[in-house]
C-alpha cells in the first residue's frame, strides 16, 4: 500500500503571499490588456501614436504578459504545493518584493526613458540604443528584468531544497527513485510536487541563462569595446524567454490537478505514465527553445532539427497525459460546474489549442514562411490567454469559495463567456493575419492587414471588460484572515461548498 | 502553400478539440465508478499516443525532405548568382537589385549593427522566405524567381523604432528583359 502523503496547513502568511501575487498579476493583466488593444487599433489605423510611443508599450506589453503569468502561475504553485512540502511564506513575500521592484524599474525604463528594445533586447539593441538614446533605459529594463528573476530564483530555490529534503533528493520529485525501482511505491509524490519540481529545474536554469545575457548586455553598454557573440547570446535570450514564458503554463496546472480532482472527487495520481510524461516534459522544455532559432542558418543543422523533432514532441505528455487526463477525471464523475471547475477545464483546451499552431509553425519549412508573421502571437495568445490567464482566473474564484466561502454569480458566466468567445476572436485574427504574412512588431501596417487589427481590438475590447469584471469580483471578496485549518478540513469544507452550490 | 496549410489544419483541429472538450463537459452530470473509465480510458490512450506519434514521424519525414537549409554544392551545380544583403538600422543594402525568373540567386545575408530579419515577399504580400540577418554571421537563402514583378524585402525581425520603415524593392524580369514587372 502506498502511504498516505503528510499534508500541512496552509498559514495566513502563505495567503497574504498568494492573494498578493494574485492582486499584482490581475493588476498587470489589465493593464498589459489595455495596451495591447491600443497596439491593435494603431496597427489598424484606428488611432495614431508615435511609433517610439508603440515600441515602448510593446515591450512593456510582451514583458507585462510573461510577469503576470508567472506570478499568477508561482501563486497557484505555491499555494498547493505548501500543502505537502512546508515553504517559508518570507521567501513567496520576498518574491512579490523584488517583483513590484521589478515592475515599476520596467515601467520608468519604457515610459521615462523611452526604452523600446522589446521584451528579447536581443544583443546587441540594447547597446546601439543606449548609444542612440542614453543608457538609463536600457539599465532601468535589464536591471528590473534582472530584480524579477532573482525573486523567482529564491523561490525556487526554496521550492527546491525543501521538496529535496522531504523526497530524499530532488530527482525524487520526478519519481525518479520510483521509476528507478529504487522506492516500492505504487504512485510518486503528489501531482503538485512533480509539476513543481520539473519548474524548478527549468526555470531556474531559464533564469541563470538570462541573468548571463542581461549581464552582457549591461558590460557591452558600459564598456561597448566588450562584445559578445550574438549568436551565442540569442541562444541564451530564447533558453531564458522561451522557458521562462512555457514555465508558467507548467506551475499553473498545478491547479488543474487539484482543483478538478477534488471536484470530480477522483484522485488524480502520479502513477508512471504521468511521470515519464512529466521527465520527458522537463527534458524537452529545456531543448525546445532552438525552435525560435530556425531561421537563423548559421545554427549547426543538428540543433535545428531538434528544434522542429522535440517541439512536437513536446506536445505529446499534455496531448496524451495531462489533457486527455482531464478529459477521463471529468468523465461520468458527477462534477458540477462552477467557475474555478469550469475554467480549469478550458484552460486545458487551451494549451492543447494553443499547442497545434504551435507545432506546425515549429516545422521548418512552415517557420520559413511564418516566423515573426502575427501567426506567433496567434498561437501564444492561446496559449496564454486561454491556458494560463484562465488558470490563474479561476483559481482566483476557487480561492474565494475555499477561503472566502464566496458563490458564484451569474455575470461570472456572462464574463467567462465573453471571454472565451472574443478571446477566440483576438487569436482567430492574429493567426489570419499570419496566413497573409502580415509581420509581427510592426507599429504601422499595410492596409491589406488592418481588417484583422481592428478585428482582434474589438474582440479585445471585449476580453479586457471580462477581465475587468473577473478581477474586481476577486477583489471585491478576498479574504486571507480565514485562520488556518488542516488540510483535511479545508477539503471538507470545499466539498461542502461545492455541494451547497450545487 | 504552407500558409493555408498551416491556417488549414489549425482551424480543423481547434475545431475538433472544442468538440472532444464539449462533449466530454456534457456528459459530467451523472456519476459512475472511476475503474472501469480509467481501464477503457488507458486503452484507448495507446492508441491515440501511437497515433500521435505516426501523425509526427510522417510529418517529420515528409517536412524534413524540403528544407530550406543552403546546400552549397547544389548552388554551385547551378551557378546561382550570389547577392550581398547588409541589413542596418532601417534600411537593406543589396550588391543587386534587378534579377531574373528562373534564376537561381543565392541571398547572403548579414547585419552591420543589429539583428535583422530578411523577409522575402511577392506582388500580393505575402511572405516567400525569409532568414536572420545577424551581426558577424552570414546566412544563406537559395531562392529561383518563378514570376516577374516587384518584390519587396521586409524587416522580420524587432530592430528598433524604425523597424517598420525597413523595406526595399527589388525588380524580377522575364528573361531577356521583355517584361518590365508590370505583368
Amino acid at each position: 500500500m502506498a502511504k498516505t502523503e503528510t499534508t500541512y496547513p496552509i498559514s495566513r502568511a502563505t495567503k497574504k503571499g498568494v492573494v498578493g501575487h494574485l492582486a499584482v498579476a490581475a493588476t498587470v493583466l489589465i493593464l498589459m490588456m489595455a495596451f495591447g488593444i491600443i497596439m491593435l487599433f494603431n496597427q489598424g489605423g484606428l488611432i495614431t501614436i508615435s511609433p517610439d510611443l508603440f515600441y515602448s508599450i510593446m515591450t512593456v506589453h510582451g514583458i507585462g504578459m510573461v510577469g503576470m503569468a508567472s506570478l499568477g502561475g508561482a501563486a497557484i504553485m505555491w499555494y498547493f504545493l505548501c500543502k505537502y512540502v512546508p515553504l517559508n511564506p518570507k521567501v513567496l513575500m520576498t518574491n512579490l518584493v523584488l517583483s513590484v521592484i521589478g515592475i515599476a524599474m520596467i515601467l520608468i525604463a519604457a515610459f521615462v526613458f523611452k526604452f523600446s528594445d522589446a521584451w528579447t533586447f536581443l544583443y546587441p539593441l540594447p547597446s546601439v540604443s543606449a548609444k542612440q538614446h542614453g543608457m538609463a533605459g536600457a539599465m532601468f529594463f535589464l536591471n528590473g528584468v534582472l530584480f524579477v528573476g532573482v525573486g523567482f530564483l529564491i523561490m525556487y530555490l526554496e521550492i527546491g531544497r525543501k521538496i529535496a529534503k522531504q523526497y530524499g533528493g530532488l530527482m525524487n520529485g520526478l519519481g525518479w527513485d520510483m521509476l528507478f525501482g529504487k522506492s516500492d511505491k505504487h504512485y510518486g509524490p503528489p501531482a503538485a510536487v512533480v509539476a513543481s519540481t520539473m519548474v524548478v529545474i527549468c526555470n531556474s536554469t531559464a533564469i541563470l541563462a538570462g541573468a548571463t545575457v542581461i549581464i552582457m548586455s549591461i558590460i557591452n553598454i558600459l564598456n561597448p569595446s566588450i562584445v559578445f557573440d550574438a549568436l551565442l547570446a540569442k541562444h541564451l535570450t530564447y533558453a531564458f524567454g522561451h522557458i521562462f514564458a512555457n514555465a508558467t503554463i507548467y506551475m499553473a496546472v498545478v491547479g488543474v490537478y487539484e482543483i478538478l480532482a477534488k471536484y470530480a472527487d477522483r484522485p488524480w495520481k502520479a502513477n508512471k505514465v504521468f511521470l515519464i510524461a512529466w521527465n520527458f516534459s522537463t527534458l524537452f522544455t529545456l531543448m525546445i527553445y532552438t525552435h525560435h532559432l530556425l531561421m537563423d542558418f548559421a545554427v549547426p543543422k543538428w540543433m535545428l532539427l531538434i528544434g522542429q523533432i522535440f517541439s512536437y514532441a513536446n506536445g505529446l505528455p499534455v496531448m496524451v497525459v495531462t489533457a486527455y487526463g482531464a478529459l477521463m477525471i471529468v468523465y461520468r464523475s458527477g462534477l458540477r460546474w462552477d467557475m474555478a471547475s469550469g475554467l480549469m477545464f478550458l484552460a486545458m483546451f487551451g494549451w492543447v489549442g494553443g499547442a497545434v499552431p504551435a507545432i506546425i509553425d515549429a516545422t521548418i519549412v512552415v517557420n520559413h514562411v511564418m516566423h515573426n508573421t502575427k501567426w506567433v502571437p496567434g498561437h501564444f495568445h492561446i496559449y496564454m490567454g486561454l491556458g494560463v490567464t484562465i488558470m490563474i482566473i479561476a483559481f482566483m474564484y476557487y480561492y474565494n469559495k475555499v477561503e472566502g466561502n464566496r458563490r458564484d454569480h451569474s455575470w461570472d458566466r456572462i464574463s467567462a463567456a465573453f471571454y472565451t468567445v472574443f478571446f477566440l476572436g483576438l487569436t482567430g485574427s492574429f493567426l489570419y493575419a499570419g496566413k497573409i504574412s502580415a509581420p509581427r512588431r510592426w507599429a504601422v501596417h499595410l492596409p491589406e492587414w488592418m481588417l484583422s487589427d481592428i478585428v482582434g481590438g474589438i474582440s479585445a475590447c471585449f476580453v479586457l471588460a471580462a477581465t475587468i469584471s473577473f478581477t474586481l469580483r476577486f477583489f471585491a471578496n478576498v479574504k486571507y484572515t480565514r485562520t488556518a485549518n488542516t488540510t483535511e478540513e479545508m477539503v471538507h469544507d470545499t466539498t461542502s461548498l461545492m455541494k451547497k452550490s450545487s | 502553400m504552407y500558409q493555408q496549410l498551416a491556417w488549414i489544419l489549425t482551424v480543423v483541429l481547434v475545431f475538433a478539440l472544442a468538440v472532444v472538450f464539449l462533449t466530454i463537459a456534457r456528459k459530467t452530470a451523472r456519476r459512475v465508478d472511476y475503474q472501469p473509465i480509467q481501464e477503457k480510458g488507458y486503452r484507448i490512450r495507446k492508441y491515440w499516443f501511437i497515433s500521435l506519434v505516426s501523425v509526427m514521424v510522417i510529418a517529420t519525414f515528409f517536412s524534413l525532405r524540403d528544407l530550406p537549409y543552403h546546400d552549397a554544392t547544389a548552388a554551385a551545380a547551378t551557378g546561382a548568382k550570389v547577392v550581398n544583403v547588409e541589413g542596418y538600422q532601417f534600411y537593406w543594402k543589396l550588391s543587386q537589385e534587378e534579377f531574373y525568373v528562373g534564376e537561381p540567386v543565392q541571398f547572403n545575408v548579414t547585419s552591420m549593427d543589429v539583428n535583422h530579419g530578411f523577409g522575402l515577399y511577392d506582388e500580393n504580400m505575402q511572405l516567400l522566405a525569409q532568414t536572420q540577418a545577424m551581426p558577424g554571421y552570414t546566412n544563406v537563402v537559395d531562392f529561383t524567381f518563378t514570376k516577374p514583378g516587384k518584390y519587396q524585402i521586409l524587416c522580420l525581425e524587432y530592430c528598433s523604432v524604425g523597424h517598420h520603415v525597413m523595406v526595399k524593392e527589388i525588380v524580377v524580369k522575364e528573361k531577356g528583359g521583355a517584361s518590365d514587372g508590370q505583368n
